[in-house]
């Protein structure tokens, strides 16, 4: 994960980074699509790895996916461009655009090809995946997207990273599916203002960045992993509230970005979406608990002899991050005293 | 250091307050004097909740006996409670105990009455469960939840009197007589004062509390909390005088203190039969009460206690020496082991049955001449005489069981009479029974109750009262033959003996039919059908969903995963072309 170790891959970060740029700050529809495939482009060479089987199938499959969006996406704008004027809406074309949009973003009815890539995923590429790399099919979206057509792809995604979590095995499998559910929080957000889904990504990021990173940290993959590994009970009480407010649940920071999105659906009448984006996060709360609490509260094991390797370098950082996430929404209400 | 325990201590202080009261009494009688301290705590919306402290004759009175009864009390316990381990706990709370009582004397204002009274129902269950077995936890639980409905209306009398701006009920009890408002509070105030004063439909806690240990019996529930409610319903008295339900109040406690009367000559348990007599004495002094007789009750009010306490020090002297065995069937001829208990014993039990120049003689008497005097109808007329004989029966019964019949405990037995401890304060408190009925008659009445009746009347009490001892002396001597005859007669016998099934009223009649439908409810709701619909039942379906998701998701075929979006574009073409060939 220490790309600055690596000067190769610290030149695709960077071009990584600097392709969403790209793609975000330009001003016509074929600017957008050559970003987006210069991130695609600058991803695939820091997911593989000669040494790992599953991370070149990872990268394969990343490729394959994102680039059959691209096409779709590019072929989309073409015809967009051809058919209609500047600054004409029709269904057809901008339902066809999200949609290839959605299928960059790993979004629900497309979204097959993202828990299986990120099986293959370290964890670090994961938090890429999960956060950074939205970030340019999100603006996108956010630039010409069908309302109705959004208002029903942010339901089915709630309810499929809602249900597809529920029997999940894998950690990072899990991650996935709850990046989905985030995903409907991060889509409604657009759907407010762009104010408000930077404020809800930078909070979903920050969550997210804890909790891969602890698991890097801890080199866990899988939940059986938790019933045996011989950490300080601190760290796995940090684990479980840190799960928690990612879950959302009140005192914790995490819910304070779906709150402010709850209230502003209140303020727009969107109250049956809400229901279903907190119902959903209620299903993923109820897995979030499910996993952490029956293995650190209910039974594990502790065996003398096993020393699992603990790497600790970040571990300030992540101390911090992680204070401002349990902490920080009851200490934040002490400066409005 | 013998000397300067705890209890010699609490003795000492609490005898000069009594003194000290006794002094101030004097001074305030004679000059006719009343003193009200006010202190404003917090003054909220113009309404003001004050600590007020009233001194008059009446107050600095019971204050002098209830202090003196409780430093008597503490005194015995030193030796009653000589093996207990933590006798510091004891004490304290016996004084808070008097403490919360004295805060309820002294206060005309409603919310300090309060603070007085749950006191007195918060220690009063600390010192019932004081014995920590699974008995007294239920003792102490009925009393507490019993004076807690009281609680709840003093409560509710206190967001009535939010109407008139304050809380000094002793200013608005001339002055609201005719109010509505004024008429829902008196009512609240009466149904307070019946349960802490354990009127009939609250009467079963008093018996129960019994599990107390004996001194805290002997003060707590014998001469100072029960008479807490006699106390409140004297101070509003003149409100009260001319309302319906005062006569109501009249019916119920005539009815208490005919029950208690019976219940007693059922009853084997040394401390429950003194409980039951203490019960039909409250009767007596609610019924004086509310014809109208606040003195007279007054009166009755503080020569019972002093009798009474002291019949509960013998009793716990009995208990000790018995091994602390409390059935009376076990107990007899003990007059001839331990003269000097028997001696006390007899003195208060016949100051209770009124036998002349004795204390009970003077309060007693008085209030059944006024009784006979006042315009009343048969039924209540028949009550009290009939309750007057009953309490010679019971007290003669007792006395027979006690000191005449066979001593059954044991074959080989050794009685003492050689604790001075309790014997000094049980004297004390002989000669206040003996002394306090004429002394408090010639100092508190400022002028004499004329009584005019014709002889037989006036020798009903004497007639009643021979006939109630024979009576216990018959019983007394029954055989166990005589005793099967009960079974001709066992519904109405478990009626009587069962306090009139109160006890079943307020415990397992209240409680049965609300946790079985808890039960029910824990059965078919909780554990029933709302976990089908909500837990259970959502885990079912989302646990389906997810086995069916897991089908499209799992098997790893890229192929479907591409084809989908192909798929998703061809099926919008397909309904783009039906949309433009509709167009």
């Amino acid at each position: 994960m220490f790309y600055f170790m690596n000067s190769n891959k610290m030149f695709f970060i960077f071009i990584l980074f600097f392709s969403t740029l790209i793609s975000i700050s330009s001003n016509s529809w074929l600017g957008c699509w050559i970003g987006l495939e210069i991130n695609l482009l600058s991803f695939i060479p820091l997911i593989s790895n000669s040494n790992n089987l599953l991370s070149s199938e990872a990268s394969l499959k990343y490729f394959l996916t994102q680039s059959i969006a691209s096409i779709n996406f590019l072929f989309f704008i073409l015809l967009k461009m051809i058919f209609m004027k500047n600054f004409e809406m029709n269904n057809f074309f901008s339902i066809m655009i999200n949609s290839s949009l959605l299928m960059k973003m790993g979004s629900a009815p497309f979204h097959f090809w993202f828990p299986n890539i990120v099986e293959g995923l370290s964890w670090f590429n994961n938090f890429i995946l999960m956060s950074w790399q939205k970030i340019s099919p999100i603006i996108l979206l956010s630039y010409y997207f069908n309302k109705n057509f959004l208002i029903l792809i942010i339901m089915l995604n709630a309810i499929i990273g809602a249900i597809g979590g529920l029997n999940q095995t894998s950690l990072r499998k899990l991650m996935a599916f709850s990046s989905i559910n985030n995903l409907s929080w991060m889509m409604s957000s657009i759907m407010i203002s762009e104010n408000l889904w930077i404020f809800y990504f930078l909070f979903y990021s920050m969550l997210i960045s804890i909790m891969c990173f602890m698991f890097y940290m801890l080199n866990l993959f899988f939940i059986n992993q938790l019933f045996f590994i011989n950490i300080n009970y601190l760290i796995k009480l940090s684990l479980l509230i840190n799960f928690l407010s990612l879950g959302g649940l009140p005192p914790f920071i995490g819910f304070f970005p779906k709150w402010i999105i709850i209230n502003f659906f209140m303020n727009n009448n969107f109250y049956f979406i809400t229901f279903i984006l907190i119902m959903s996060s209620l299903i993923l709360l109820f897995f979030y608990i499910r996993i952490i609490y029956s293995s650190f509260m209910f039974n594990y094991l502790k065996l003398k002899w096993i020393k699992i390797y603990f790497k600790n370098k970040m571990f300030i950082l992540l101390n911090f991050i992680s204070m401002v996430s349990i902490l920080g929404m009851i200490l934040s209400t002490f400066f409005f005293l | 250091m013998q000397k300067f325990s705890i209890c010699f201590i609490s003795f000492f202080v609490l005898f000069s307050f009594s003194m000290i009261n006794i002094f101030f009494f004097s001074y305030f009688v004679m000059n006719n004097l009343v003193y009200i301290l006010e202190w404003e705590l917090i003054s909220f919306s113009s309404m003001s909740i004050v600590m007020s402290i009233l001194l008059d004759w009446m107050s600095l009175l019971f204050m002098m006996f209830v202090s003196l009864i409780s430093s008597v009390v503490i005194f015995y316990s030193k030796s009653y409670m000589s093996s207990e381990l933590n006798l510091n706990r004891f004490i304290i709370l016996v004084l808070l105990f008097v403490f919360s009582m004295i805060l309820l004397i002294i206060s005309p204002n409603i919310i300090s009455i309060l603070l007085g009274w749950d006191g007195l129902g918060l220690v009063s269950y600390c010192l019932v469960i004081y014995y920590q077995n699974i008995k007294s936890y239920n003792a102490g639980m009925l009393t507490a939840l019993s004076n807690r409905v009281g609680d709840v209306f003093i409560l509710m009398v206190i967001s009535w009197m939010m109407n008139y701006g304050s809380w000094n009920y002793f200013f608005y009890l001339d002055f609201m007589v005719n109010d509505y408002m004024m008429m829902m509070i008196s009512v609240m105030i009466i149904m307070a004062a019946m349960t802490k004063s354990a009127q009939i439909p609250f009467s079963s806690w008093l018996p129960a509390a019994m599990a107390a240990p004996t001194p805290v019996s002997a003060l707590v529930h014998s001469s100072t909390l029960v008479t807490a409610g006699v106390y409140l319903l004297i101070r509003f008295n003149s409100l009260l005088i001319d309302m319906f339900f005062f006569k109501v109040l009249l019916l119920l406690s005539g009815l208490t203190m005919f029950m208690a009367g019976i219940s007693a000559n059922y009853e084997f348990d040394l401390k429950k039969i003194i409980a039951l007599s203490t019960l039909s004495q409250l009767g007596l002094m609610m019924s004086i009460l509310s014809m109208g007789f606040p003195d007279l009750a007054f009166f009755h009010l503080l020569t019972h206690a002093m009798f009474k306490a002291l019949l509960f020090m013998c009793a716990g002297v009995i208990i000790h020496m018995m091994n602390d065995i409390q059935d009376i069937r076990f107990m007899g001829g003990i007059s001839n082991f331990i003269p000097l208990t028997c001696l006390c014993l007899n003195v208060s039990n016949m100051a209770l049955c009124g036998i002349p120049f004795l204390a009970g003689f003077y309060s007693k008497d008085l209030i059944l001449e006024m009784v006979s005097m006042s315009n009343l109808n048969f039924f209540i007329f028949l009550l009290y005489y009939v309750s007057t004989g009953l309490t010679m029966f019971y007290s003669f019964r007792l006395t027979m069981y006690l000191m005449i019949n066979d001593f059954n405990l044991l074959s080989v037995y050794n009685l003492y009479d050689e604790d001075y401890v309790m014997l000094k304060s049980m004297f004390t408190l002989m000669m206040m029974s003996v002394l306090s009925g004429s002394m408090l008659m010639w100092s508190i009445f400022s002028y004499p109750y004329m009584i005019y009746l014709p002889l037989n009347i006036k020798l009903m009490v004497i007639y009643v009262s021979i006939l109630g001892a024979f009576l216990g002396y018959l019983m007394s001597n029954m055989n166990i033959y005589s005793m099967n005859k009960y079974l001709k007669s066992y519904n109405l016998s478990s009626f009587l003996c069962l306090m009139w099934f109160m006890p079943n009223l307020s415990t397992y009649g209240l409680n049965f039919y609300f946790l079985n439908y808890g039960q029910l409810m824990l059965k078919n709701i909780d554990m029933g059908w709302s976990e089908f619909y909500s837990g259970q039942g959502l885990v079912l379906i989302l646990k389906n969903y997810t086995v069916f998701y897991s089908f499209f998701q799992m098997n790893n075929n890229f192929k479907i995963y591409l084809f989908s979006f192909v798929l998703w574009v061809c099926f919008l073409m397909m309904f783009m072309m039906i949309y433009l060939n509709s167009l």
